[in-house]
């Protein structure tokens, strides 16, 4: 059976600078993988180009999703496959209610997965189930998309985005930055409640405190675009002792 | 359905107009003779005089009007409303017999061109004279295809609270006055829905002593809207909301122009335009608010955005605040952006494409108009309206690139 993500030798650059330094990584379904590293080392990058944002150059190497190559797909294309990314910083979009988000969202990747669209009875009740599950006020599905919501509620609702569209592999991109510590527990627990055999989680984070209540089954640790060391949970706790500098060190010598 | 717009202006000759309605025009016809002649005088405001500036008015009715659009059909119904109609400038359906007798505009020789011509052709208009809140709202709907003059006029008495809908949807020249008087405590809504023709407004409003009016415009389509609205907060507690919302396709003009005077103590006024523009659309946003000596206490706020959705569209955004008094608090601002590429983003990964992204980004940006509606049954007839030229506009788009 093919590893649910496969990441070979992978670079990437914006323009001259490359930030992506022949990458590797691989996840199976059902495993949570943990990628720790000092700022700068190209941890968000990683979510942005295995999710498909536009302006970065794939200028080596390759990455595998399902079966799939990612190179070869949309944005979009990569959610309805199966990917989903929960932002590090989640967009405010004013004029268009959560629910009216989700509706769309949840739509659009169903019909490229060739169901057909939910009926609103059935949405509606699915996204309120939901909400709910995640301590979230049937209010929030009704208010502008991230408009106003505080540091918690933006990173709830992606919790709920994927939730509701259930992928294949979640990336979460620093989704405790910002958070305080009541706020991440209801987070961590939504996240744990999406944990299941067929689903892979990457995640990705500046702190160990994350992975107190995320509990990760490898951990890797980023410098300078590439993958220095992997390991095991014990892993984050060293890093949390003994902090970045020894990362960054290496970093500059590979430079 | 699609209508093909008549080529050209119909405006162009007012005095033949003028001889072939002249049996029908009531009041003194001498007077509106001479409102005539005085209005040829003048001739149509040009680039020189400061209100028309960014709006060529001779130059845009000159042209050939290019667009050939759908008509969206506005479902009021949920809403049970009053409901007028005129049709090429004369009253075709008047349902509730809500509107009284029409009686001819006096004729003011000191008044702008585009009123004197108003002055000596309107032959009807919505005559609203309410002592006590009516139950449903009133929908004035005008068509037709002819150079038509309306004269509509709403005067409220004291407490008494309404809403009434401009929806416009003729195809040739309208020239339309709108006069508005409240009274103390008297709430005055007033949508004004433009979809097609070439439309030159003026709404001028007196407010008393804590009257409150809200005014939602959504220009959507035809080949020019003037849309110029002055409003006088004559007495302390008088509050004026002003919200327009623009979807510019093709090569139409949208201009919104306020005159909000503050001319007593503890007024207020509120003012946003949000204009998506694209093709080769213009937009034309002229706000101003001035605080008279006395006008103690005022807050005034007025905020114009512009989102250009192509590099030929053009927007002309000017705020301008005077104000005689010490103690107010007065701002305003302007922000022009396209589609935002980080927004964009978003909504793809979450399995959005493209076009529908896109399309969720404007009419999110547009709807923002319907925040400031509080009826929700009349917020979906707005918001309804907007999704139906939004996925026109797309269409159009997907169109020419095809094409290429």
């Amino acid at each position: 059976m093919s590893a649910l993500l496969e990441i070979s030798n992978l670079q990437a650059a914006i323009g001259d600078k490359t930030i992506l330094k022949g990458l590797d990584l691989t996840i199976q379904a059902g495993e949570v993988h943990a990628i720790m590293g000092p700022n700068g080392s190209g941890k968000s990058t990683l979510s942005y180009v295995l999710s498909g944002k536009d302006g970065y150059d794939i200028t080596g190497g390759s990455m595998h999703f399902d079966g799939q190559d990612l190179a070869d797909l949309q944005a979009e294309e990569r959610a309805i496959a199966g990917l989903f990314l929960a932002f590090q910083y989640p967009l405010e979009i004013p004029g268009v209610t959560n629910m009216t988000f989700l509706k769309t969202a949840l739509n659009a990747v169903r019909r490229g997965r060739g169901e057909d669209d939910m009926d609103a009875a059935s949405f509606l009740r699915l996204a309120r189930e939901k909400s709910r599950a995640l301590g979230m006020d049937d209010d929030m599905l009704k208010r502008q998309l991230n408009v106003g919501f505080s540091g918690g509620e933006k990173k709830r609702n992606e919790i709920l985005q994927m939730a509701m569209l259930e992928p294949k592999l979640a990336i979460l991109d620093e989704t405790d930055s910002g958070l305080d510590i009541d706020a991440l527990k209801i987070v961590a627990e939504g996240v744990n409640a999406q944990r299941s055999p067929e689903r892979g989680m990457l995640v990705i984070t500046h702190y160990q405190r994350l992975l107190d209540f995320i509990k990760p089954d490898v951990v890797h640790v980023m410098a300078n675009g590439r993958i220095v060391r992997s390991g095991g949970p014990e892993l984050a706790l060293e890093l949390e002792k003994s902090g970045y500098a020894d990362y960054r060190a290496e970093g500059v010598a590979h430079a | 359905m699609l209508i093909t717009v008549p080529k050209g202006s119909l405006m162009l000759n007012a005095l033949a107009h003028f001889e072939r309605a002249k049996p029908q025009l009531g009041g003194d016809v001498e007077a509106r003779a001479q409102a005539l002649q005085q209005a040829e005088l003048l001739g149509l405001p040009t680039r020189r005089v400061e209100a028309w500036h960014y709006t060529d008015l001779p130059r845009l009715l000159n042209r050939s009007a290019s667009s050939s659009d759908a008509l969206t059909v506005n479902d009021f119904s949920a809403l049970k409303p009053h409901y007028l109609v005129f049709e090429n400038g004369h009253l075709s359906a008047d349902l509730a017999q809500l509107s009284a007798e029409f009686v001819s505009p006096d004729a003011d020789l000191s008044a702008d061109a585009m009123t004197l011509y108003n002055q000596a052709l309107a032959e009807n208009g919505l005559t609203l004279k309410l002592d006590k809140s009516p139950e449903a709202i009133v929908i004035v709907e005008t068509k037709g295809s002819e150079a038509q003059h309306l004269m509509h006029r709403v005067r409220l008495s004291a407490g008494v609270k309404a809403t009434v809908v401009d929806d416009h949807a003729a195809l040739g020249y309208s020239n339309v006055i709108w006069q508005v008087e409240l009274a103390a405590d008297a709430e005055l809504t007033l949508v004004h829905m433009q979809q097609s023709g070439q439309y030159v407004g003026h709404c001028t409003v007196d407010l008393a002593t804590n009257a409150q009016f809200k005014q939602i415009t959504l220009l959507t389509g035809g080949d020019v809207a003037r849309h110029a609205t002055d409003v006088n907060l004559q007495q302390s507690g008088a509050k004026a909301d002003l919200h327009s919302a623009i979807l510019g396709r093709a090569v139409s003009h949208n201009d919104v122009t306020y005159t909000i005077n503050h001319q007593a103590a503890d007024t207020h006024s509120h003012t946003t335009s949000h204009q998506a523009l694209a093709d080769s659309a213009r937009g034309v946003f002229q706000g101003k608010v001035i605080v008279q000596r006395d006008a103690q206490r005022v807050d005034a706020q007025m905020q114009a955005r512009a989102m250009m959705l192509s590099s030929e569209a053009e927007i002309n955004a000017k705020p301008e605040l005077e104000i005689y008094a010490d103690d107010v608090v007065c701002a305003h601002g302007t922000a022009i952006g396209e589609i935002d590429a980080d927004a964009l983003f978003f909504l793809r990964a979450r399995g959005i494409d493209e076009a529908s992204a896109r399309q969720l980004l404007i009419s999110g940006f547009v709807e923002q108009l319907l925040t400031h509606c509080d009826d929700s049954a009349l917020a979906d007839v707005l918001r309804h309206h907007i999704e139906q030229k939004i996925s026109a506009l797309t269409l159009t788009k997907l169109e020419a690139e095809h094409a290429v």
